[in-house]
């Protein structure tokens, strides 16, 4: 557990959005799920997963329908809107600049500054 | 955004679902890792514990969550009403107070703002009002700007069509006879040119409306009806359209009903029946020449063409259009001085009122008033709240210490405001409902009904309101600020009696009070004697028993008509006039001394008398005779001249038996001057009487005036009831209608009478409500007092010297309330100099009759409370709490 890093900031909703976009998930499933595609490298603090699903629903880049889980209960399913689908991409590529530029910025060696 | 609207919309809505699908879902995810954990090997009830432990209360999970909907404000924002209700409930006295006060204030504001919106804002329904112009000819440097023409000037600019799609021309509104003999009525009526409703683009209700060929001369004579006298006169019945109609004694047949809610374009004036203008009774309207500016216009520049543009335009055309126009038989300078005229646009969205030249400026200044006592109602809500604040102190340090930021305490204190603002607008609402009936029945007095439509409308609702949410944050602000700035630990260590702080501002909010009631009360002296100087002032002639009866068209023997008047009983004597003082009509022509040259302009106010006419109205005569039986049609024309005429045209020569060079009614006359009359106010109360010539009635050329004038003695109404059922008979076309002059010269003081009655009755609403702050700052003053009062007397002090201690604490706030209204006060009334009448700004009487009422009023506000804290008994003073 303690090599699990903390979410930084805005993070969550990029993985939330991410994991909902591989097939729709309870909340209870999108926590697992990211703590799967993470290979549990990241841990979601639970009391900030429904504060998120919540505030994507309102944004509208999620949609959630009640269906019925695995084990035969009732639960509320989330899946990805085409608004949801369009900032992922553009959430992805910006977060794929912002690494890529750090990545370059910390290998930086003493004599190429 | 949209998603987030439908969003706020579906939890709105369904508020208990989301709630339950909230909970729902967060025991499905607190089960389903509890059976996980099983899974793993840990016991259910282990496994049920950890996964709650990791997940957190549920509650506050649901709380977050709510927040981050936005649905937790509207939550609370529900908490606050309900809790500021149950406040209310709990001090009713303080809430009926605030809300009867504020009702008042923002009653009093919406009431004024309604008359403002519907004389001067609303716009006319009319298709895109917006791009409505009025053409008016620019006058000379100084003069204003000229915004009617004549009848072949308005047909010239609707034919342009290369800069306008439309001009319509319309006269102002007047009674038209409607009806066969014997069933005779007036009926409010208006001429229109032909391209009247297409250019306003209206779409008739029923039928069709008046068009271009039924304006052209010797089409069949036509009317269109007002959609409310359709309903009044015919329950909307669709045959209605077709039937003939009787109207000023010539059938016309009702083509068709404008749509509902359009009147005309007279603001103020319905028009039940339009005609062409082609239909008007005196042909020479339809003519060039002097006199015969008639016509007020409204067009609809062309798309594409800017106003700019089309004034630019207009001028270039005017080159042309001036030269058929302009009357042929005008002295050239005349002619040339109306051919460079320049023309103005401007905006024609409101239509035209006569009502907005006298209006205005006294319903700005009655705005402004009732925006002084929304201000004093404002300061006593804001005392109010503070004197309460104090009460409260404990509950706040209370909510503070157990954690409660300071902001969500002085939302909960706005929200309060807010509601006892709303309610009070909504009471308010209901207030100017009613005032607005009585002030439209004041207006209607006069010789016009007015007519508004006062149902409050999207302006008046904004407006009020605006209003609601201004005066909630100007009373409320202060005292939340003031409320919530403590420290807890010291408020709640601290005797709530003792607490200091809030009372500081208390007497500059009295101080304030005291001064703009101050300028309200002498503003209100000030209208009211006014009025009182205009009723006491001599106006030359006598209105005590003379009755008035227009007859439309002169009688065919006129003095056989009057001997059978003078036989009525009561009648003392009778004559006929062409126009009576003060009515509002009037008839101006050149005339100087013979030997000089006729002017183009006309010199005095022309007036035709009969015998009797001067004895009749009691107008002195200061020498030479007046009009006699023997002054016939065919006899030599003589003149009556008044002192004014004569200081301004004889100067200094002895005016009886000279002549005079006149033109009456196009007609070249000279007159021999046979009497001298005094000056009367013919045409004003106010300003300089006019120079007036008198004629022999029946010596008038063309004339179509006729009114019988009577003095009588006895009882007005059998003398009136008698002159009619003489009359009647006689004029079979006209619905005779007899009436005092005494009442047409009260309906020209109908602004006067407004501004009395309004600024008196705000004087005294502004004291009620500056004695209720005073008796709220002592009140509370000697509430939290009660100790010390308790100390002093147990120590010897007298209660008299108890009383001054107390009437010290509100002396000095009124009297610097008073030296501050003075200087204002003055300032205020100068900028109303000019609607005074007998009295100056510095009136002794209005400004010392107004500090004396404040000064005794607010001796009696502060009695009470100073006769309770004389009453404290200094052992129960001493033992309470």
């Amino acid at each position: 557990m303690s090599e699990q890093a903390d979410l930084l900031r805005g993070t969550l909703d990029l993985l939330i959005l991410k994991a909902v976009s591989l097939g729709p998930l309870h909340g209870y499933g999108v926590l697992l799920r990211i703590e799967q595609i993470t290979h549990g490298a990241l841990l979601v603090e639970q009391g900030a997963l429904y504060p998120a699903l919540y505030r994507l629903e309102h944004q509208g880049l999620l949609d959630g329908e009640w269906g019925t889980s695995d084990n035969h209960r009732r639960a509320k399913f989330y899946t990805l809107t085409a608004t949801g689908r369009k900032r992922l991409k553009e959430e992805t590529e910006s977060w794929n600049r912002t690494a890529a530029a750090m990545s370059a910025a910390l290998k930086t060696r003493p004599a190429e500054a | 955004m949209l998603a987030k609207l439908r969003s706020y919309a579906r939890t709105l809505r369904r508020r208990d679902a989301f709630e339950d699908s909230m909970d729902e879902e967060m025991r499905f995810h607190v089960e389903s890792r509890a059976a996980d954990l099983v899974r793993r090997g840990l016991s259910p009830a282990e496994a049920a514990r950890r996964a709650r432990l990791e997940f957190g209360s549920i509650e506050k999970q649901k709380d977050v969550a709510r927040a981050s909907v936005g649905v937790r404000i509207l939550d609370e924002l529900r908490g606050d009403i309900r809790y500021a209700l149950r406040t209310f409930a709990r001090n009713k006295g303080f809430a009926v107070t605030a809300v009867v006060t504020l009702a008042l204030g923002i009653g009093a504001n919406t009431a004024i703002f309604s008359l403002i919106d519907a004389l001067m804002l609303r716009s006319l329904p009319v298709y895109r009002p917006q791009d409505l112009v009025q053409l008016n000819l620019a006058g000379q440097a100084g003069e204003a700007p000229f915004p009617t023409f004549s009848y072949p000037m308005v047909r010239a600019f609707d034919h342009r069509r290369d800069l306008f799609d439309g001009v319509a021309g319309y006269g102002g509104s007047g009674a038209v006879v409607v009806g066969p003999p014997g069933a005779l009525s007036r009926v409010s009526g208006a001429f229109v040119t032909g391209a009247f409703y297409e250019t306003l683009g209206l779409t008739p209700a029923a039928g069709r409306l008046i068009a271009r060929d039924d304006d052209e001369p010797g089409a069949p004579s036509v009317a269109v009806l007002s959609y409310g006298y359709w309903e009044r006169q015919f329950a909307r019945n669709p045959l209605a359209i077709g039937q003939t109609l009787l109207i000023n004694g010539a059938p016309a047949t009702i083509i068709g009903v404008s749509p509902p809610g359009f009147v005309g374009a007279n603001v103020g004036q319905t028009a039940d029946i339009t005609l062409p203008a082609v239909m008007t009774h005196d042909p020479g309207l339809l003519e060039n020449g002097k006199g015969n500016f008639w016509l007020r216009t409204l067009a609809r520049p062309k798309a594409g063409v800017s106003v700019a543009e089309a004034a630019v335009r207009l001028n270039t055309a005017w080159r042309q259009i001036g030269d058929t126009v302009i009357a042929p038989n005008w002295s050239a300078a005349r002619r040339k001085e109306l051919a460079n005229a320049r023309f103005v646009l401007t905006p024609g969205a409101t239509g035209w009122s006569f009502l907005r030249d006298i209006y205005t400026k006294p319903l700005w200044v009655l705005m402004a008033a009732v925006g002084l006592v929304l201000l004093i109602a404002c300061a006593n809500v804001a005392s109010l709240l503070m004197a309460r604040a104090s009460s409260r102190q404990r509950e706040i340090a209370v909510r503070l210490a157990i954690g409660a930021r300071r902001g969500r305490i002085m939302r909960q204190l706005l929200v309060e405001s807010a509601l006892l603002s709303l309610i009070g607008a909504a009471g308010g609402l209901l207030l100017a409902l009613f005032s607005g009936r009585v002030l439209l029945d004041i207006l209607s007095t006069g010789a016009f009904r007015v007519v508004f439509d006062l149902t409050p409308n999207g302006h008046v609702l904004a407006f009020t309101t605006g209003v609601a949410m201004f005066t909630a944050l100007l009373f409320g602000v202060a005292p939340a600020l003031q409320s919530t700035a403590l420290n807890p630990t010291a408020s709640l260590k601290q005797d709530a009696r003792t607490a200091t702080g809030v009372s500081r501002w208390l007497p500059s909010l009295v101080t304030l009070q005291v001064a703009l009631s101050l300028v309200l009360l002498i503003a209100g002296g000030l209208f009211v004697g006014t009025l009182r100087n205009l009723r006491n002032h001599d106006p030359g002639f006598r209105t005590e028993g003379v009755l008035l009866a227009d007859l439309d068209t002169p009688p065919p023997t006129p003095s056989a008509l009057l001997d059978e008047i003078r036989r009525v009983p009561g009648v003392v004597t009778a004559t006929f006039s062409t126009h009576t003082p003060l009515s509002g009509s009037r008839w101006s022509e050149p005339a100087v001394p013979a030997g000089q040259a006729l002017p183009d302009r006309d010199t005095a106010l022309f007036v035709g008398g009969g015998p009797q006419f001067f004895d009749t109205l009691k107008i002195p005569l200061a020498a030479g005779r007046a009009f006699t039986e023997r002054d016939a049609a065919g006899s030599a024309p003589v003149a009556i001249v008044n002192e004014r005429y004569v200081q301004r045209f004889f100067a200094g020569k002895y005016p009886l038996g000279q002549h005079l060079t006149s033109r009456l009614n196009g007609e070249p006359r000279d007159l021999e001057v046979v009497g001298v009359a005094r000056n009367t106010d013919a045409i004003g109360l106010r300003g300089i009487a006019p120079a007036v010539v008198y004629v022999p009635y029946v010596q008038v050329p063309k004339n179509h005036f006729a009114t019988v004038m009577v003095r009588a003695s006895g009882g007005l109404a059998d003398v009136a009831a008698a002159m009619r059922r003489v009359l009647q008979p006689a004029m079979p076309k006209t619905p005779v209608q007899v009436r005092p002059l005494s009442a047409q010269v009260q309906a020209t003081l109908l602004k006067e009478r407004l501004m009395a009655t309004l600024a008196g009755a705000l004087g005294v609403l502004a004291l009620v409500l500056a004695s209720v702050g005073i008796y709220g700052l002592l009140a509370y003053s000697v509430a939290r007092r009660t100790r010390e009062i308790g100390v002093r007397m147990a120590l010897g002090a007298e209660r008299r010297r108890v009383v001054t201690l107390i009437l010290n604490g509100v002396r000095r706030p009124v009297m610097i309330g008073m030296l501050i209204g003075l200087p204002a006060a003055w300032a205020a009334s100068r900028s109303v100099q000019s609607m005074l009448f007998g009295l100056q700004p510095g009136d002794p009487l209005a400004i010392g009759g107004a500090i004396l009422v404040l000064t005794a009023v607010a001796h009696a506000a502060a009695y009470l409370p100073a006769r309770r804290a004389s009453r404290v008994d200094p052992l129960v003073a001493l033992r309470h709490e």
